[in-house]
Protein backbone atom coordinates (compact mmCIF):
# COMPACT_ATOMS: atom_id res chain seq x y z
CA UNK A 1 0.00 0.00 0.00
CA UNK A 2 3.00 2.22 1.00
CA UNK A 3 4.57 1.64 -1.91
CA UNK A 4 1.81 2.20 -4.18
CA UNK A 5 1.03 5.64 -2.55
CA UNK A 6 5.05 6.52 -2.86
CA UNK A 7 4.43 5.62 -6.72
CA UNK A 8 1.40 7.50 -6.77
CA UNK A 9 3.21 10.54 -4.71
CA UNK A 10 6.93 10.73 -7.64
CA UNK A 11 4.36 10.59 -10.20
CA UNK A 12 1.68 13.39 -9.12
CA UNK A 13 5.23 15.61 -8.45
CA UNK A 14 6.71 14.15 -11.88
CA UNK A 15 3.95 15.87 -13.85
CA UNK A 16 4.07 18.69 -11.86
CA UNK A 17 7.23 19.55 -12.57
CA UNK A 18 7.12 18.96 -16.05
CA UNK A 19 3.77 20.58 -16.63
CA UNK A 20 4.06 24.00 -14.60
CA UNK A 21 7.71 24.71 -13.43
CA UNK A 22 9.92 23.59 -16.44
CA UNK A 23 6.82 23.53 -19.47
CA UNK A 24 8.19 21.63 -22.23
CA UNK A 25 8.25 18.17 -22.93
CA UNK A 26 10.86 16.34 -20.74
CA UNK A 27 11.70 13.13 -19.99
CA UNK A 28 12.30 12.67 -15.95
CA UNK A 29 12.50 10.21 -13.34
CA UNK A 30 12.28 9.89 -9.78
CA UNK A 31 16.41 10.39 -9.82
CA UNK A 32 16.62 13.03 -12.16
CA UNK A 33 18.48 15.91 -10.88
CA UNK A 34 16.60 18.58 -11.40
CA UNK A 35 18.75 21.87 -9.11
CA UNK A 36 22.54 20.97 -9.56
CA UNK A 37 21.26 20.62 -13.41
CA UNK A 38 19.78 24.22 -13.98
CA UNK A 39 16.81 22.36 -14.67
CA UNK A 40 14.51 24.35 -11.90
CA UNK A 41 15.36 27.66 -10.48
CA UNK A 42 15.10 28.85 -6.60
CA UNK A 43 11.46 30.29 -7.56
CA UNK A 44 10.37 27.19 -8.59
CA UNK A 45 11.68 25.76 -5.62
CA UNK A 46 9.61 27.35 -3.91
CA UNK A 47 6.34 27.00 -5.46
CA UNK A 48 7.61 22.75 -6.00
CA UNK A 49 8.19 22.60 -1.90
CA UNK A 50 4.80 24.11 -1.70
CA UNK A 51 3.12 21.62 -3.86
CA UNK A 52 5.42 18.93 -2.38
CA UNK A 53 2.94 19.74 1.24
CA UNK A 54 -0.45 19.41 -0.98
CA UNK A 55 0.72 16.22 -1.99
CA UNK A 56 2.20 14.55 1.05
CA UNK A 57 -0.57 16.18 3.10
CA UNK A 58 1.93 17.20 5.57
CA UNK A 59 3.89 20.73 6.46
CA UNK A 60 7.67 21.30 5.82
CA UNK A 61 9.35 23.86 7.24
CA UNK A 62 11.16 25.63 5.14
CA UNK A 63 13.90 26.03 7.13
CA UNK A 64 14.94 22.51 7.43
CA UNK A 65 15.56 22.10 3.65
CA UNK A 66 18.05 22.66 1.93
CA UNK A 67 18.28 23.30 -2.36
CA UNK A 68 20.55 20.00 -2.28
CA UNK A 69 17.36 18.08 -0.39
CA UNK A 70 15.09 18.66 -3.33
CA UNK A 71 17.30 17.97 -6.15
CA UNK A 72 15.37 15.25 -7.63
CA UNK A 73 12.03 13.91 -6.88
CA UNK A 74 13.56 10.97 -5.35
CA UNK A 75 15.18 13.15 -2.84
CA UNK A 76 11.92 15.55 -2.15
CA UNK A 77 9.83 12.53 -1.24
CA UNK A 78 12.76 11.47 1.28
CA UNK A 79 12.79 15.07 2.72
CA UNK A 80 8.91 15.38 3.34
CA UNK A 81 9.41 12.09 4.91
CA UNK A 82 12.08 13.24 7.66
CA UNK A 83 11.63 16.44 8.05
CA UNK A 84 7.79 16.53 7.54
CA UNK A 85 4.81 16.89 10.26
CA UNK A 86 1.40 15.89 9.42
CA UNK A 87 -0.77 18.75 8.45
CA UNK A 88 -3.70 19.52 11.14
CA UNK B 1 54.05 42.74 -1.31
CA UNK B 2 56.03 43.34 1.96
CA UNK B 3 58.59 41.24 3.42
CA UNK B 4 57.23 40.32 6.05
CA UNK B 5 54.43 38.91 4.01
CA UNK B 6 56.29 37.24 1.56
CA UNK B 7 58.05 35.44 4.89
CA UNK B 8 54.30 34.62 6.47
CA UNK B 9 53.30 32.86 3.07
CA UNK B 10 56.32 30.92 2.59
CA UNK B 11 56.48 29.05 5.94
CA UNK B 12 52.36 28.73 5.50
CA UNK B 13 53.09 26.86 2.38
CA UNK B 14 56.05 24.84 4.04
CA UNK B 15 53.97 24.09 7.00
CA UNK B 16 51.22 23.05 5.18
CA UNK B 17 53.53 20.51 2.47
CA UNK B 18 54.94 19.24 6.05
CA UNK B 19 51.37 19.01 7.57
CA UNK B 20 50.49 16.50 4.48
CA UNK B 21 53.37 14.22 5.45
CA UNK B 22 51.94 13.79 8.94
CA UNK B 23 50.46 10.47 9.48
CA UNK B 24 48.39 11.63 12.32
CA UNK B 25 45.13 13.26 11.08
CA UNK B 26 44.94 15.52 14.48
CA UNK B 27 48.76 16.63 13.81
CA UNK B 28 47.67 17.78 10.38
CA UNK B 29 44.80 19.56 10.78
CA UNK B 30 46.37 21.11 13.91
CA UNK B 31 49.40 22.38 11.85
CA UNK B 32 47.46 23.40 8.74
CA UNK B 33 45.52 25.48 11.75
CA UNK B 34 48.47 27.11 13.21
CA UNK B 35 49.61 27.92 9.68
CA UNK B 36 45.88 29.50 8.94
CA UNK B 37 46.43 31.96 12.16
CA UNK B 38 50.44 32.96 11.62
CA UNK B 39 48.60 33.71 8.09
CA UNK B 40 45.90 35.81 9.51
CA UNK B 41 47.79 37.14 12.21
CA UNK B 42 49.49 38.94 9.33
CA UNK B 43 47.07 41.76 9.90
CA UNK B 44 47.30 42.02 13.27
CA UNK B 45 46.52 39.82 16.23
CA UNK B 46 43.82 41.85 17.33
CA UNK B 47 41.74 40.66 14.22
CA UNK B 48 43.12 37.13 14.88
CA UNK B 49 41.43 37.22 18.28
CA UNK B 50 38.34 38.32 17.16
CA UNK B 51 38.61 35.51 14.51
CA UNK B 52 39.06 32.71 17.15
CA UNK B 53 36.38 34.55 19.34
CA UNK B 54 33.64 34.21 16.38
CA UNK B 55 35.01 30.43 16.22
CA UNK B 56 34.64 29.66 19.47
CA UNK B 57 31.11 31.45 19.97
CA UNK B 58 29.87 29.70 16.54
CA UNK B 59 30.97 26.12 18.04
CA UNK B 60 29.41 26.51 21.04
CA UNK B 61 26.69 28.12 19.89
CA UNK B 62 26.46 24.41 17.52
CA UNK B 63 27.01 22.52 20.49
CA UNK B 64 24.46 24.65 22.37
CA UNK B 65 21.85 23.84 18.97
CA UNK B 66 22.41 20.08 19.08
CA UNK B 67 21.22 20.13 22.96
CA UNK B 68 18.19 22.54 22.13
CA UNK B 69 17.16 22.31 18.63
CA UNK B 70 14.81 25.12 18.67
CA UNK B 71 14.42 27.40 16.56
CA UNK B 72 15.04 30.50 19.48
CA UNK B 73 18.22 29.10 20.09
CA UNK B 74 19.10 29.05 16.11
CA UNK B 75 17.89 32.69 16.13
CA UNK B 76 19.98 33.29 19.67
CA UNK B 77 22.69 32.22 17.10
CA UNK B 78 22.20 34.21 14.28
CA UNK B 79 22.02 37.34 16.31
CA UNK B 80 24.88 37.30 18.00
CA UNK B 81 26.63 36.65 14.37
CA UNK B 82 24.89 39.50 12.91
CA UNK B 83 25.65 41.57 16.43
CA UNK B 84 29.46 40.93 16.14
CA UNK B 85 29.50 41.75 12.31
CA UNK B 86 26.97 44.69 12.72
CA UNK B 87 29.29 45.88 15.67
CA UNK B 88 32.87 45.86 12.94
CA UNK B 89 31.31 46.26 10.00
CA UNK B 90 28.24 48.95 9.95
CA UNK B 91 28.45 50.92 13.29
CA UNK B 92 31.69 53.22 12.35
CA UNK B 93 30.02 54.19 8.67
CA UNK B 94 26.47 54.35 10.84
CA UNK B 95 28.21 56.73 13.26
CA UNK B 96 29.93 58.64 10.36
CA UNK B 97 26.69 59.95 8.75
CA UNK B 98 25.18 60.74 12.38
CA UNK B 99 28.08 63.57 13.61
CA UNK B 100 30.22 63.74 16.61
CA UNK B 101 29.88 62.79 20.30
CA UNK B 102 32.26 60.51 22.68
CA UNK B 103 30.58 57.71 21.67
CA UNK B 104 30.48 58.24 18.12
CA UNK B 105 34.23 58.94 17.65
CA UNK B 106 35.46 55.39 19.06
CA UNK B 107 32.80 54.03 16.85
CA UNK B 108 34.26 55.67 13.89
CA UNK B 109 37.53 54.44 15.12
CA UNK B 110 36.58 50.58 14.74
CA UNK B 111 38.13 48.99 12.40
CA UNK B 112 36.45 45.66 10.57
CA UNK B 113 38.57 42.36 10.75
CA UNK B 114 40.15 41.25 7.35
CA UNK B 115 37.38 38.67 5.35
CA UNK B 116 35.00 39.39 8.37
CA UNK B 117 31.90 39.06 6.25
CA UNK B 118 33.11 35.99 4.99
CA UNK B 119 33.58 33.95 8.08
CA UNK B 120 31.22 34.88 9.69
CA UNK B 121 28.39 33.75 6.84
CA UNK B 122 30.66 29.86 7.43
CA UNK B 123 30.04 30.32 10.77
CA UNK B 124 25.80 30.95 10.16
CA UNK B 125 26.10 28.57 7.41
CA UNK B 126 26.74 25.88 10.62
CA UNK B 127 24.11 27.00 12.89
CA UNK B 128 21.95 26.58 9.82
CA UNK B 129 23.01 23.36 8.90
CA UNK B 130 23.16 22.25 12.51
CA UNK B 131 19.43 23.31 12.84
CA UNK B 132 18.83 21.15 9.25
CA UNK B 133 20.09 18.40 11.18
CA UNK B 134 23.06 17.82 8.81
CA UNK B 135 25.22 14.88 10.13
CA UNK B 136 27.92 17.06 11.39
CA UNK B 137 30.35 16.40 14.37
CA UNK B 138 33.39 18.65 14.09
CA UNK B 139 35.97 19.11 16.52
CA UNK B 140 36.82 22.29 17.91
CA UNK B 141 39.87 21.88 15.98
CA UNK B 142 38.14 20.71 13.14
CA UNK B 143 35.61 23.95 13.58
CA UNK B 144 38.84 26.42 13.68
CA UNK B 145 40.32 25.19 11.13
CA UNK B 146 37.12 25.42 8.59
CA UNK B 147 36.74 29.34 9.94
CA UNK B 148 40.07 30.05 9.33
CA UNK B 149 41.16 27.98 6.89
CA UNK B 150 43.92 30.10 5.15
CA UNK B 151 43.70 30.36 1.18
CA UNK B 152 39.79 31.44 2.08
CA UNK B 153 39.36 33.15 5.02
CA UNK B 154 40.19 37.20 3.92
CA UNK B 155 37.66 36.92 0.44
CA UNK B 156 36.46 33.66 0.31
CA UNK B 157 34.71 31.42 -1.48
CA UNK B 158 32.25 31.10 0.85
CA UNK B 159 32.23 27.71 2.08
CA UNK B 160 30.33 24.99 3.70
CA UNK B 161 31.67 22.55 6.53
CA UNK B 162 30.17 19.55 5.27
CA UNK B 163 32.30 20.05 1.93
CA UNK B 164 35.36 21.00 4.13
CA UNK B 165 35.15 18.26 6.93
CA UNK B 166 35.85 15.22 4.97
CA UNK B 167 38.27 16.72 3.19
CA UNK B 168 40.51 17.83 6.38
CA UNK B 169 39.89 13.91 7.68
CA UNK B 170 41.02 12.89 4.65
CA UNK B 171 44.72 11.56 4.29
CA UNK B 172 46.43 13.40 1.64
CA UNK B 173 47.30 10.94 -1.77
CA UNK B 174 49.61 12.84 -4.06
CA UNK B 175 47.96 13.60 -7.38
CA UNK B 176 49.54 15.41 -10.94
CA UNK B 177 46.19 16.20 -11.96
CA UNK B 178 46.03 18.20 -8.82
CA UNK B 179 49.41 19.39 -9.42
CA UNK B 180 47.92 20.19 -13.20
CA UNK B 181 45.20 21.92 -12.40
CA UNK B 182 46.45 24.45 -9.61
CA UNK B 183 49.30 25.13 -11.15
CA UNK B 184 46.83 26.26 -14.26
CA UNK B 185 44.54 28.03 -12.14
CA UNK B 186 46.95 30.07 -9.89
CA UNK B 187 48.34 31.43 -13.17
CA UNK B 188 45.27 32.09 -14.87
CA UNK B 189 44.37 33.82 -11.88
CA UNK B 190 47.52 35.52 -11.85
CA UNK B 191 47.28 36.70 -15.28
CA UNK B 192 43.49 37.71 -14.84
CA UNK B 193 44.00 39.99 -11.67
CA UNK B 194 47.56 41.70 -12.67
CA UNK B 195 47.43 42.37 -16.18
CA UNK B 196 43.87 41.90 -16.81
CA UNK B 197 42.47 43.98 -14.30
CA UNK B 198 45.20 46.06 -13.65
CA UNK B 199 44.64 47.06 -17.47
CA UNK B 200 41.30 47.95 -17.17
CA UNK B 201 41.75 49.99 -14.14
CA UNK B 202 44.76 52.18 -15.02
CA UNK B 203 44.42 52.35 -18.71
CA UNK B 204 46.78 51.68 -21.68
CA UNK B 205 48.13 55.18 -20.73
CA UNK B 206 48.10 55.87 -16.54
CA UNK B 207 45.11 57.28 -15.70
CA UNK B 208 42.71 56.78 -18.82
CA UNK B 209 41.43 53.69 -17.00
CA UNK B 210 38.06 52.92 -15.64
CA UNK B 211 39.13 54.23 -12.74
CA UNK B 212 39.59 57.61 -13.69
CA UNK B 213 36.38 57.77 -15.55
CA UNK B 214 34.53 56.79 -11.70
CA UNK B 215 37.39 59.12 -9.34
CA UNK B 216 38.54 62.04 -12.00
CA UNK B 217 35.35 62.72 -13.70
CA UNK B 218 33.44 64.84 -11.52
CA UNK B 219 30.36 65.70 -14.46
CA UNK B 220 30.05 65.59 -18.21
CA UNK B 221 30.11 62.28 -19.25
CA UNK B 222 28.50 61.40 -22.58
CA UNK B 223 26.09 58.26 -22.33
CA UNK B 224 28.50 55.80 -24.59
CA UNK B 225 31.01 56.94 -22.17
CA UNK B 226 28.55 55.72 -19.25
CA UNK B 227 28.29 52.42 -20.89
CA UNK B 228 31.49 51.86 -21.33
CA UNK B 229 32.43 52.42 -17.65
CA UNK B 230 29.65 50.49 -16.52
CA UNK B 231 30.67 47.18 -19.05
CA UNK B 232 34.72 48.42 -18.66
CA UNK B 233 34.33 47.98 -14.56
CA UNK B 234 31.72 44.47 -14.82
CA UNK B 235 35.01 43.03 -16.41
CA UNK B 236 37.37 44.43 -13.91
CA UNK B 237 35.60 43.20 -11.01
CA UNK B 238 35.45 40.29 -12.81
CA UNK B 239 39.13 39.92 -13.20
CA UNK B 240 39.93 41.33 -10.03
CA UNK B 241 37.46 38.84 -8.04
CA UNK B 242 37.45 35.83 -10.55
CA UNK B 243 41.31 35.92 -10.82
CA UNK B 244 41.54 36.11 -6.74
CA UNK B 245 39.35 33.43 -6.84
CA UNK B 246 41.41 31.04 -9.16
CA UNK B 247 44.39 31.85 -6.93
CA UNK B 248 42.94 30.89 -4.02
CA UNK B 249 41.03 27.52 -5.50
CA UNK B 250 44.41 26.78 -7.31
CA UNK B 251 46.59 27.14 -4.33
CA UNK B 252 44.23 24.92 -2.25
CA UNK B 253 44.43 22.19 -5.25
CA UNK B 254 47.90 21.88 -4.97
CA UNK B 255 47.01 20.13 -1.92
CA UNK B 256 44.22 18.23 -2.75
CA UNK B 257 41.67 20.21 -1.23
CA UNK B 258 38.75 21.37 -2.94
CA UNK B 259 36.83 24.59 -2.80
CA UNK B 260 33.63 25.76 -3.97
CA UNK B 261 33.58 27.89 -7.48
CA UNK B 262 32.79 31.50 -7.22
CA UNK B 263 32.21 32.42 -11.56
CA UNK B 264 31.17 30.15 -14.62
CA UNK B 265 31.30 32.49 -16.93
CA UNK B 266 28.59 35.38 -16.00
CA UNK B 267 29.13 37.32 -19.21
CA UNK B 268 27.70 34.77 -21.41
CA UNK B 269 24.57 34.63 -18.88
CA UNK B 270 20.95 34.43 -20.79
CA UNK B 271 18.85 35.52 -17.98
CA UNK B 272 19.92 37.59 -14.84
CA UNK B 273 18.51 34.19 -12.73
CA UNK B 274 21.62 32.12 -14.84
CA UNK B 275 23.77 35.27 -14.13
CA UNK B 276 22.97 34.59 -10.45
CA UNK B 277 24.04 31.00 -10.88
CA UNK B 278 27.26 32.40 -12.48
CA UNK B 279 28.49 35.34 -10.73
CA UNK B 280 30.06 35.01 -7.18
CA UNK B 281 28.33 31.92 -6.86
CA UNK B 282 29.69 31.01 -2.91
CA UNK B 283 27.35 33.88 -1.78
CA UNK B 284 24.69 34.21 -4.44
CA UNK B 285 24.19 30.26 -3.45
CA UNK B 286 24.42 30.86 0.39
CA UNK B 287 21.35 33.70 -0.06
CA UNK B 288 19.39 31.63 -1.92
CA UNK B 289 20.07 28.10 0.63
CA UNK B 290 19.40 30.01 3.76
CA UNK B 291 17.38 33.43 3.15
CA UNK B 292 15.13 33.47 -0.18
CA UNK B 293 14.08 29.56 0.12
CA UNK B 294 12.98 29.49 3.64
CA UNK B 295 11.78 33.33 3.56
CA UNK B 296 9.85 32.89 -0.17
CA UNK B 297 8.31 29.44 1.09
CA UNK B 298 7.06 31.11 4.23
CA UNK B 299 3.62 32.18 2.51
CA UNK B 300 1.90 31.00 0.26
CA UNK B 301 0.54 34.34 -1.52
CA UNK B 302 1.81 34.09 -5.06
CA UNK B 303 3.60 37.71 -5.04
CA UNK B 304 5.54 37.01 -1.66
CA UNK B 305 8.16 35.16 -3.68
CA UNK B 306 8.98 38.16 -5.51
CA UNK B 307 8.91 40.89 -2.98
CA UNK B 308 11.40 38.51 -1.09
CA UNK B 309 13.69 38.58 -4.59
CA UNK B 310 13.73 42.24 -3.83
CA UNK B 311 14.45 42.14 0.02
CA UNK B 312 17.60 39.25 -0.38
CA UNK B 313 18.93 41.03 -3.20
CA UNK B 314 18.52 43.58 -1.11
CA UNK B 315 20.36 41.82 1.65
CA UNK B 316 23.16 40.39 -0.88
CA UNK B 317 24.51 44.25 -1.70
CA UNK B 318 24.22 45.48 2.31
CA UNK B 319 26.53 42.46 3.08
CA UNK B 320 28.71 44.48 0.69
CA UNK B 321 29.15 47.49 2.62
CA UNK B 322 26.35 49.94 4.30
CA UNK B 323 26.41 52.28 1.70
CA UNK B 324 23.50 53.72 -0.09
CA UNK B 325 24.90 52.69 -3.92
CA UNK B 326 25.58 49.04 -2.38
CA UNK B 327 22.00 48.25 -0.88
CA UNK B 328 20.57 50.29 -4.39
CA UNK B 329 22.90 47.38 -6.44
CA UNK B 330 21.02 44.91 -4.59
CA UNK B 331 17.74 46.35 -4.88
CA UNK B 332 18.44 46.85 -8.68
CA UNK B 333 19.06 43.26 -9.35
CA UNK B 334 15.94 41.93 -7.16
CA UNK B 335 13.74 44.29 -9.04
CA UNK B 336 15.18 42.96 -12.35
CA UNK B 337 14.94 39.13 -11.06
CA UNK B 338 10.94 40.12 -10.36
CA UNK B 339 10.84 41.87 -13.81
CA UNK B 340 12.27 38.67 -15.62
CA UNK B 341 9.67 36.65 -14.06
CA UNK B 342 6.86 39.03 -15.26
CA UNK B 343 8.67 38.58 -18.89
CA UNK B 344 9.14 35.20 -18.65
CA UNK B 345 5.06 34.70 -17.91
CA UNK B 346 4.28 37.50 -21.07
CA UNK B 347 6.06 35.19 -23.21
CA UNK B 348 4.26 32.26 -22.22
CA UNK B 349 0.79 33.99 -22.41
CA UNK B 350 1.43 34.92 -25.97
CA UNK B 351 3.24 31.93 -26.79
CA UNK B 352 6.17 33.87 -28.12
CA UNK B 353 8.62 31.47 -30.58
CA UNK B 354 11.31 32.21 -32.45
CA UNK B 355 14.33 30.21 -33.55
CA UNK B 356 16.37 29.07 -30.74
CA UNK B 357 19.64 30.34 -31.58
CA UNK B 358 17.31 33.93 -32.24
CA UNK B 359 15.95 33.68 -29.12
CA UNK B 360 19.23 33.09 -26.85
CA UNK B 361 21.17 35.91 -28.25
CA UNK B 362 18.59 38.41 -28.06
CA UNK B 363 18.42 36.72 -24.53
CA UNK B 364 21.79 38.05 -23.65
CA UNK B 365 21.58 40.96 -25.61
CA UNK B 366 19.43 41.96 -23.04
CA UNK B 367 20.13 40.29 -20.35
CA UNK B 368 24.73 41.91 -20.80
CA UNK B 369 23.60 45.23 -20.39
CA UNK B 370 20.82 45.26 -18.20
CA UNK B 371 23.20 43.61 -15.44
CA UNK B 372 26.17 45.87 -16.79
CA UNK B 373 24.10 48.93 -15.98
CA UNK B 374 23.86 47.92 -12.13
CA UNK B 375 27.56 48.18 -11.97
CA UNK B 376 27.28 51.95 -12.03
CA UNK B 377 25.77 51.60 -8.42
CA UNK B 378 28.40 49.33 -7.47
CA UNK B 379 31.40 51.61 -8.31
CA UNK B 380 30.27 54.87 -8.06
CA UNK B 381 31.65 56.90 -5.38
CA UNK B 382 28.12 58.47 -4.12
CA UNK B 383 25.00 58.38 -4.40
CA UNK B 384 24.50 61.29 -6.72
CA UNK B 385 26.93 60.49 -8.76
CA UNK B 386 25.42 56.88 -9.33
CA UNK B 387 21.87 58.39 -10.29
CA UNK B 388 23.65 61.00 -12.10
CA UNK B 389 25.28 58.42 -14.23
CA UNK B 390 21.99 56.59 -14.91
CA UNK B 391 20.44 59.20 -16.20
CA UNK B 392 22.46 60.47 -18.41
CA UNK B 393 21.85 56.86 -20.15
CA UNK B 394 18.25 57.64 -20.83
CA UNK B 395 18.69 61.29 -21.70
CA UNK B 396 19.32 61.26 -25.69
CA UNK B 397 20.82 63.93 -25.95
CA UNK B 398 23.92 62.72 -24.22
CA UNK B 399 24.80 60.10 -27.05
CA UNK B 400 26.09 62.83 -28.99
CA UNK B 401 28.86 63.67 -26.70
CA UNK B 402 32.52 62.08 -25.74
CA UNK B 403 34.26 62.91 -22.94
CA UNK B 404 36.69 60.03 -22.21
CA UNK B 405 39.94 59.71 -23.76
CA UNK B 406 40.56 57.67 -26.92
CA UNK B 407 42.90 55.42 -24.96
CA UNK B 408 40.51 54.12 -22.63
CA UNK B 409 37.25 53.31 -25.41
CA UNK B 410 40.26 51.52 -26.94
CA UNK B 411 40.96 49.00 -23.72
CA UNK B 412 37.97 48.43 -22.64
CA UNK B 413 36.68 47.56 -26.46
CA UNK B 414 40.05 45.20 -26.62
CA UNK B 415 39.20 43.62 -23.50
CA UNK B 416 35.70 42.93 -23.92
CA UNK B 417 36.04 41.77 -27.33
CA UNK B 418 39.15 39.54 -26.46
CA UNK B 419 37.46 37.61 -23.93
CA UNK B 420 34.30 37.07 -25.81
CA UNK B 421 37.03 35.88 -28.56
CA UNK B 422 38.71 33.77 -25.80
CA UNK B 423 35.56 32.23 -24.43
CA UNK B 424 34.37 31.53 -28.42
CA UNK B 425 37.63 30.04 -28.82
CA UNK B 426 37.74 27.41 -26.51
CA UNK B 427 34.11 26.39 -26.72
CA UNK B 428 34.99 25.53 -30.49
CA UNK B 429 38.38 24.14 -29.26
CA UNK B 430 36.55 21.72 -26.56
CA UNK B 431 34.04 20.70 -29.33
CA UNK B 432 36.75 19.80 -31.76
CA UNK B 433 38.23 18.27 -29.22
CA UNK B 434 34.92 16.16 -28.78
CA UNK B 435 34.66 15.54 -32.70
CA UNK B 436 38.72 14.33 -32.76
CA UNK B 437 37.96 11.80 -30.05
CA UNK B 438 34.63 10.27 -31.74
CA UNK B 439 36.45 10.32 -34.60
CA UNK B 440 39.72 8.45 -33.53
CA UNK B 441 37.15 5.82 -31.93
CA UNK B 442 35.47 5.56 -35.26
CA UNK B 443 38.91 4.94 -37.04
CA UNK B 444 40.19 2.89 -34.92
CA UNK B 445 37.35 0.89 -35.11
CA UNK B 446 37.47 0.90 -39.22
CA UNK B 447 41.56 0.09 -38.93
CA UNK B 448 41.18 -2.78 -36.35
CA UNK B 449 38.60 -4.11 -38.58
CA UNK B 450 40.79 -3.54 -42.27
CA UNK B 451 37.50 -1.52 -43.38
CA UNK B 452 38.52 2.35 -45.45
CA UNK B 453 41.83 3.27 -46.93
CA UNK B 454 44.51 2.42 -44.25
CA UNK B 455 46.92 5.67 -45.53
CA UNK B 456 43.77 8.24 -44.75
CA UNK B 457 43.03 6.67 -41.34
CA UNK B 458 46.13 6.75 -40.71
CA UNK B 459 46.37 10.48 -41.54
CA UNK B 460 43.18 11.54 -39.10
CA UNK B 461 44.59 9.17 -36.40
CA UNK B 462 48.12 10.98 -36.36
CA UNK B 463 46.19 14.62 -36.36
CA UNK B 464 44.15 12.90 -33.55
CA UNK B 465 46.33 11.65 -31.48
CA UNK B 466 48.71 15.07 -31.48
CA UNK B 467 45.42 16.51 -30.67
CA UNK B 468 44.88 14.37 -27.75
CA UNK B 469 48.20 15.05 -26.42
CA UNK B 470 48.11 18.65 -26.50
CA UNK B 471 44.34 18.50 -24.63
CA UNK B 472 45.79 16.09 -22.65
CA UNK B 473 48.97 17.39 -21.54
CA UNK B 474 47.41 21.01 -21.62
CA UNK B 475 49.43 22.55 -18.46
CA UNK B 476 52.96 21.37 -19.65
CA UNK B 477 52.60 23.91 -22.74
CA UNK B 478 49.22 26.60 -22.09
CA UNK B 479 50.38 27.76 -18.57
CA UNK B 480 54.19 28.61 -19.68
CA UNK B 481 52.80 30.32 -22.56
CA UNK B 482 50.14 32.72 -20.54
CA UNK B 483 52.68 33.53 -18.60
CA UNK B 484 55.46 34.30 -21.10
CA UNK B 485 52.09 36.07 -22.80
CA UNK B 486 51.50 37.73 -19.87
CA UNK B 487 55.25 38.81 -18.87
CA UNK B 488 55.59 40.27 -22.28
CA UNK B 489 52.11 42.44 -22.26
CA UNK B 490 52.79 43.25 -18.80
CA UNK B 491 56.35 44.70 -20.46
CA UNK B 492 54.83 46.34 -23.31
CA UNK B 493 52.34 48.50 -21.16
CA UNK B 494 54.63 49.44 -18.25
CA UNK B 495 57.04 50.57 -19.93
CA UNK B 496 54.42 53.03 -21.80
CA UNK B 497 52.63 53.84 -18.86
CA UNK B 498 55.52 54.22 -15.95
CA UNK B 499 55.03 52.45 -12.82
CA UNK B 500 51.47 51.12 -12.30
CA UNK B 501 50.92 49.64 -8.68
CA UNK B 502 48.47 46.96 -8.43
CA UNK B 503 45.91 47.63 -6.67
CA UNK B 504 44.52 45.43 -3.65
CA UNK B 505 41.98 42.59 -4.34
CA UNK B 506 38.39 44.48 -4.41
CA UNK B 507 36.65 41.77 -2.38
CA UNK B 508 39.22 42.05 0.29
CA UNK B 509 37.39 45.57 1.58
CA UNK B 510 34.14 43.95 2.31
Amino acid sequence: MEDAQSKEYVQRMIDYVVSEVIQRPVELNADTLLVSSGLIDSLALVNILQYLEDVTHMRIPASKVQPKDMDSVALMLATARRVGKPRK
Amino acid sequence: MATHTIVIVVVVLVAWIIAWCLPSVRARQALLLLASYLFYSNWGLGFLSILVASSFLNFSLGALLRRRLTSGCLWLGVGLNVVLLGFFKYLPPMAEALGTGWYLEFAKKIVMPVGMSFWTFQGLSYLFDVYREEELDPSLLEFCLYMAFWPVVFAGPVCRLPDMLPQFRKQHVFSWDDISEGSFRLIQGAFMKMVLATILGAGLVLGQGVNAGFDEVKTGWGALDIWFLAVGFGFLLFFDFAGYSHIVIGTARLFGIRLPENFNRPFLSTTPSVFWTRWHMSLSFWIRDYVFVPLAAASRNRRWPYAVFVIAMTLFGLWHAAKWTFILWGTYHGVVLVLHRFGQQVKRKYKVKMPPSLGVFLAWAVTFPVVSLGWLFFRANSLSQALAMFGTIFNPAAYVHLRMPLSFYAVVALVVIGYFAYEAAFSTLVAWGAAYKAKLSTSAKALSSGMGEISVIGLRLNAGGLFNFFADTFWWWFGPAVAVLAACVAIATYRQTGQVSVTPFIYTLF
